[in-house]
């Protein structure tokens, strides 16, 4: 299985090019394939009083996303923000904000309100970051108390930016664990396959 | 051999034996994962820099130039390498996964013809010397 990384954790993260410079820092996500891909980063200047970039950086020119920093080959693979949000958006989230968005099963259930993205990086660095799962705060419905849950996503859904659609099976592996979270999306896509 | 091992030798002229200056630092160019010039102190004139081309020997007790007029004043592209920005020694080390592995503590170095064999981290890692992809203000960029 690939890291798992909160997508919050990404907020941030300095830009780094090979030749050792930070140009940039992550600003935002933005999704692509209806939310189950990241398909670029929009871009903060470095320092405090830096603004927003009026360029963004696509995940292809990604060559390695990790704790510590995002590395990028030079500053010429950045791309203006609006060429980089027309090619992801297509339909996709809708331009709706994923965080605090209703997860709803196939069976009418509310599982909770989405309060972060689980991004699982593939080892080769330049393979797509695939949106596993939400971390929810849980709906009092669920009677699992107050505290964050993990829920597995398929490799596709729908969202609308209102509400994410999940399989009703998904809350069989709910868990708030983010080091076993990786099994539990395993075992859930695979159940998912194997069901078809 | 280190970069601290070889740090304040004497430089000395063939010509007439005197010395030239002492070795106070390096200047690499990480693209090419080579030591570029010899920054040196104590120098007769104003000119502090030793092209690497122009060495002789790089010895055990001294360094051996030909004469002493090959200490120059920077060139362009070496006052560039040069910067307070592009030192190496104890400046982070990230990796192109997006990992930082530790910070340079000193860098192992080819004597004979200046090449970059290792850097070697303050936690004891090391990383070849081919694997180093650029020295910036922020960070040393390596291969993962």
């Amino acid at each position: 299985m690939s890291t798992l990384i909160r997508a919050s954790a990404l907020a941030k993260l300095p830009v780094v090019t090979f030749a050792g410079e930070d140009i940039a820092q992550l600003k935002d996500i933005v999704y692509a394939a209806n939310g189950g891909q990241i398909g670029a980063f929009t871009l903060a200047g470095r320092g405090i009083f830096a603004g927003p970039l009026k360029t963004s950086l696509p995940w292809a020119a990604v060559v390695g996303l990790g704790p510590d920093a995002v590395i990028i080959e030079s500053e010429e693979v950045l791309q203006p923000t609006s060429d980089v949000i027309g090619s992801a958006g297509d339909g996709a989230t809708g331009g709706g904000d994923i965080l605090k968005s209703e997860v709803l099963t196939d069976t009418g259930t509310s599982l909770g309100r989405v309060v972060d993205v689980i991004i699982g990086i593939g080892g080769g660095g330049r393979d797509q970051a695939d949106v596993v799962g939400y971390e929810i705060e849980p709906a009092e419905s669920l009677g699992r108390g107050k505290q964050h849950l993990l829920i597995p996503l398929p490799d596709t859904l729908a969202a609308s930016g209102e509400h994410l659609m999940v399989p009703a099976s998904a809350s069989d592996y709910l868990t708030d664990d983010l080091s076993a979270f990786g099994t539990a999306v395993d075992a859930f896509r695979s159940q998912l396959a194997g069901g078809r | 051999m280190l970069f601290s091992q070889a740090q304040g030798r004497r430089v000395v002229s063939t010509a007439d034996a005197d010395t030239v200056g002492l070795i106070d630092g390096y200047v690499i160019d990480p693209t090419r994962q080579q030591v570029v010039a010899l920054n040196l102190k104590k120098t007769a004139g104003s000119g502090d820099v030793l092209p690497w081309p122009d060495l002789l020997a790089f010895g055990d007790d001294a360094v051996t130039v030909e004469r002493s007029t090959v200490v120059v004043e920077a060139d362009e592209r070496i006052a560039e390498l040069s910067g307070k920005h592009h030192t190496i020694l104890r400046k982070q080390v990230l990796t192109t996964s997006g990992q930082q592995i530790g910070k340079v503590q000193d860098v192992d170095f080819d004597p004979a013809d200046g090449r970059i064999l290792t850097l070697i981290l303050d936690n004891q890692v090391q990383v070849a010397g081919t694997n180093l992809l650029g020295v910036g203000s922020y960070a040393v960029v390596v291969r993962s």
